[in-house]
């Protein structure tokens, strides 16, 4: 069998040819790609949104924002609780036994508390009651930090996120730094300050995106938009600019039981996971098809390659 | 294109009009690219046919 086939392809080639000019061909096709690809980015690449800053946050959704600060201070907000690789809050997701953000470890550490609010608060010259909160809170122990913005977290939560209707109670100064926070942010420092936190040159956006989107201003706009995981969001773009449609499988799953319940265990809660693993096994048997019994056969029975060479296969009557 | 996007909705699907053209476009120009003859390469044109 062996040597009937290297018998067959050391044989020369006694079929039809045909000449064939590749470089004509190659130039060609690089023309045209170039010229339908500058055309079609020109009319409908990616909208350039206005980036959402920290200062129209703190200025449309005040409440939010204070809320969502408090929340930075006490832990409870969706970074202070998410696990690696920030912290260590929890486990974050598994394939079972197998915890894949927790095996990585905390390999880009995020303090809210420090990060978010009390760093920034002390790069800018603070009014009398937010230097003197400052001050109260950098001279006490974690234990108490912790018992004072979780007290004003649970009070903040029952009163709706109004802060005129909290009662009072042992909050310490953690009223005077969220309301500190939101001046900052409200006069446009916020911005600056969280970006210049590390390196002289900074690309390091994670921690501005991970604080705005532990509010829910940056969350309502992602739903405005359809850009939300649970309406194919990944395909989208903001208004009526094509989006990225060729990720329609990788969303199909999140549309679907169990993934598309993220309380439901164990899927739904690690479908990020669980989808991942899916869409490696269908990647690899995209790129094994050769060596797949059944499926390699399909081309064979499928026959498009007999429509691509249609008039090859007329002419010879095959 | 800065206005609201129209999407369709049905049941689990929800697609945007926008990718929907861009996919049946897609799917059009691949049956075209099957069906219409290559330049040059029509029946009777002996410029392009092969020889034995």
């Amino acid at each position: 069998m062996n040597d009937r086939r290297s018998e067959l392809e050391a044989a020369p080639w006694s079929g039809r040819t045909r000449r064939y000019d590749l470089i004509k061909e190659g130039v060609a096709a690089l023309v045209v790609v170039t010229i339908a690809t500058v055309a079609l980015s020109t009319l409908f690449g990616s909208p350039d949104d206005k980036q959402i800053t920290f200062k129209e946050w703190a200025v449309a959704a005040p409440a939010d924002f204070y809320a969502t600060t408090v929340q930075e201070l006490a832990g409870s907000s969706g970074t202070g609780g998410y696990g690696a690789p920030y912290n260590t809050a929890s486990d974050g997701v598994n394939l079972g036994p197998l915890h894949l953000a927790k095996l990585m470890g905390v390999t880009h550490p995020v303090d809210t508390v420090n990060d978010f609010v009390i760093t920034p608060l002390t790069t800018v010259v603070n009014s009398g009651p937010v230097a003197d909160a400052l001050k109260q809170w950098q001279s006490s122990d974690s234990k108490t930090q912790a018992a004072w913005a979780t007290n004003y977290d649970n009070a903040l939560t029952k009163a709706n996120q109004d802060a005129t209707k909290v009662p009072s109670g042992n909050y310490g100064p953690v009223p005077q730094l969220s309301g500190g926070l939101l001046s900052m942010a409200q006069a446009g420092s916020l911005d600056g300050a969280l970006l210049s936190q590390g390196n002289y040159f900074q690309s390091d956006n994670t921690k501005q995106t991970l604080f705005m989107g532990d509010g829910s201003y940056f969350n309502d706009q992602s739903t405005a938009s359809n850009l939300q995981g649970s309406t194919w969001g990944m395909m989208n773009e903001t208004g009526r600019y094509p989006g990225q449609a060729w990720l329609w499988l990788y969303s199909f799953w999140y549309q679907i039981p169990p993934f598309n319940n993220g309380d439901s265990h164990p899927f739904g809660a690690n479908a990020d996971a669980w989808i991942m693993v899916i869409m490696g096994a269908l990647s690899l048997g995209l790129i094994i098809m050769p060596l797949i019994p059944g499926v390699r056969s399909l081309p064979y029975k499928i026959k498009i390659h007999r429509l691509v060479w249609k008039n090859y296969y007329q002419e010879e009557n095959l | 294109m800065n206005l609201k996007a129209v999407y369709i909705h049905i049941g689990w699907f929800q697609m945007s009009v926008t990718n929907l053209i861009i996919v049946i476009g897609m799917v059009v120009l691949f049956g075209l690219a099957l069906t219409l003859p290559f330049p040059g390469n029509s029946k009777g044109n002996k410029k392009g046919k092969g020889r034995k």
